[in-house]
């Protein structure tokens, strides 16, 4: 029995209980299913987790001014699961994981060594991988019916136990680590020359980063899909950026606007059949622009001494 | 006893050659500081300050001389710590973040033994005593960004004062910030040397507030040009308005004579 399962036995009973006062004609399910607990629980508890981790890392590529990296390896992790879905064999996501990693690792190491300065690396592995992914696709790919488009706007209803596992070992192991090096992370992303002069390695923490938005863009990927990503990973800290008014406060929000995107777009995917993915990402960005417009027009004209 | 009480030189630089994109920017820079010096670093534009102070924290590598901090190879375990580096406030913090201003000087505490714990007690109350010496108790919630210019470059002085460094290094902390901020910044860094013991390189384009303030100025063009005295620094004005360095206190007399240099270069 997996982890992912055992999980659910010790999670499935609160769902159950706080399942009959959710709102809705199918929303209902994600919460209760008649025998044990099945893909609907499972879709909500592993989109939950990656929203927690998501948010997390967000906050940290939105100051070292990265936000689209996560855009960018999800491009290369569809190259892998490409790949993955022609050698078969076990899940395509353990192939996009290697892409993802090795790919942002060479990114860091063409920024660090000022190859390519900024987002140009990213743009160049992004496109290469996901071509290469495409070409070996089309060409070995014959008689393949694996639903690629799944992977682009994410299935989350078909989440099966073998893909829960691997999201949720990759979570926790990730929101773990985030947490350990928080401090020395903000520290490098502030200030790298300072951090190395005060004896943080600067170096390894920014490269195990790198490692860790690699592992969890791939873990993400299942869930709202590979065009969506950023949705999940940069929206929710964005509009905590608005509320904030320090670092701390701004972690918090972040979890709190993921949340709520995440829930509610849940909800409106059951009750309209939307895809989940796309709803969570929508919700996500109306949330921002909502808070952007309260805090940058509407507080301004109520108290403009406090801008 | 330390290092330093020996009388050692707490940075010395012998025959110091930096490269940058296969120029040569440093050449042959060789001079000690000793314990509580407040020294001032000097020079054009591209003049190479910035690339010796760089090479002092062991972020770039001399290609050719030694330089020793503490005794010891730059950004070694023997000194880590124990400097602190102090960069241009405003250009200096990313754009996309709210961090208060408690939160940004407890990064200073951070070294290589407590950088994956939790805050403890000691790097707290050195926290509070780097806010106090520069005078931000009261803005420590603060976010950074609604800070003035002077007030920035007092958080990130007091970020450096948190890892309890002894040599502080300063680039051009006096740019973007006002006259009378200037003026307060500069006590603030006298009272570090005299009063904490710190000792301080500082660069400036500032000649006039500089040459007030610190004990000793060291004028580099690729090489030293001038080392001694503030007061003996030769030539001010002519230095100053040909090497196009602000200095407001230039007379009048000296510009007819620039001026002829400049058409004399011309043709």
């Amino acid at each position: 029995m997996g982890i992912g399962n055992m999980l659910m036995d010790i999670l499935s009973p609160i769902l159950q209980s706080i399942g009959p006062y959710m709102p809705g004609e199918t929303f209902p399910h994600f919460f209760i299913s008649k025998n044990g607990p099945g893909l609907f629980e499972n879709a909500l508890v592993a989109a939950l987790i990656v929203t927690v981790l998501a948010c997390l890392i967000g906050s940290f590529l939105m100051i070292r001014n990265l936000s689209l990296l996560g855009d960018g390896l999800a491009h290369v992790s569809f190259g892998g699961i490409c790949i993955g879905i022609v050698i078969g064999y076990t899940s395509p996501l353990i192939y996009a994981l290697a892409f993802s990693t090795v790919s942002a690792v060479l990114i860091f190491t063409m920024q660090r060594k000022e190859i390519l300065a900024g987002d140009a690396s990213i743009a160049i592995f992004s496109t290469g991988m996901l071509g290469f992914g495409l070409v070996v696709l089309k060409i070995w790919g014959d008689g393949i019916t694996v639903d690629v488009e799944g992977y682009l706007y994410g299935d989350l209803l078909l989440l099966d136990d073998q893909n829960l596992d691997f999201i949720l070992i990759i979570s926790t192991l990730s929101i773990l680590s985030i947490w350990l090096i928080r401090n020395a992370l903000l520290a490098t992303i502030i200030d790298p020359i300072a951090a190395q002069v005060q004896g943080i390695p600067e170096r390894e923490i920014g490269l195990f980063f790198s490692i860790i938005t690699a592992a969890v863009i791939v873990s993400m990927v299942k869930i709202v899909g590979v065009l969506l990503v950023t949705a999940l990973l940069i929206t929710p800290a964005a509009t905590a950026k608005q509320v904030g008014n320090s670092f701390k406060s701004c972690m918090f929000w972040a979890q709190i606007f993921g949340f709520i995107s995440v829930i509610s777009g849940l909800y409106i995917s059951a009750e309209t059949g939307a895809g989940s993915g796309s709803t969570i990402a929508l919700v996500a960005a109306v949330i921002f622009c909502f808070v952007a417009i309260y805090r940058n027009i509407v507080m301004q004209k109520i108290f403009p001494e406090n801008n | 006893m330390s290092y330093e009480e020996l009388g050692n030189p707490i940075l010395s630089l012998r025959d110091v050659s930096v490269m940058r994109s296969g120029v040569e920017v440093v050449e042959k820079v060789s001079f000690d500081i000793k314990k509580g010096d407040f020294v001032g670093l000097v020079g054009p534009n591209g003049g190479g300050k910035t690339t010796l102070i760089l090479t002092i924290l062991g972020h770039l590598k001399p290609y050719k001389g030694d330089v020793l901090v503490y005794g010891h190879q730059p950004a070694c375990k023997h000194n880590l710590g124990m400097v602190g580096w102090v960069p241009q406030a405003a250009t200096n913090l990313p754009k996309n973040i709210h961090i208060s201003v408690r939160e940004l000087i407890n990064l200073g505490a951070l070294n290589q033994r407590n950088y994956l714990r939790r805050m403890d007690e000691s790097s707290t109350s050195k926290v509070d005593q780097a806010m106090e010496m520069v005078g931000l108790k009261e803005l420590e919630n603060f976010d950074v960004s609604r800070l003035s210019g002077g007030q920035l470059q007092r958080v990130v002085i007091a970020k450096a004062l948190a890892s309890e460094a002894d040599l502080l290094l300063l680039d051009e902390p006096l740019v973007g910030v006002d006259r009378s901020s200037r003026n307060s910044l500069l006590k603030l860094l006298d009272d570090l040397c005299h009063n904490h013991d710190k000792t301080i390189l500082i660069i400036s384009h500032d000649l006039s507030a500089i040459t007030q303030s610190t004990h000793r100025i060291i004028y580099l063009e690729r090489s030293v040009q001038f080392d001694g005295h503030s007061k003996d620094l030769p030539n001010l004005n002519e230095l100053a308005i040909i090497r196009g360095i602000e200095n407001p206190h230039a007379s009048h007399s000296a510009k007819p004579h620039t001026t002829k240099f400049h058409r004399g270069e011309d043709l």
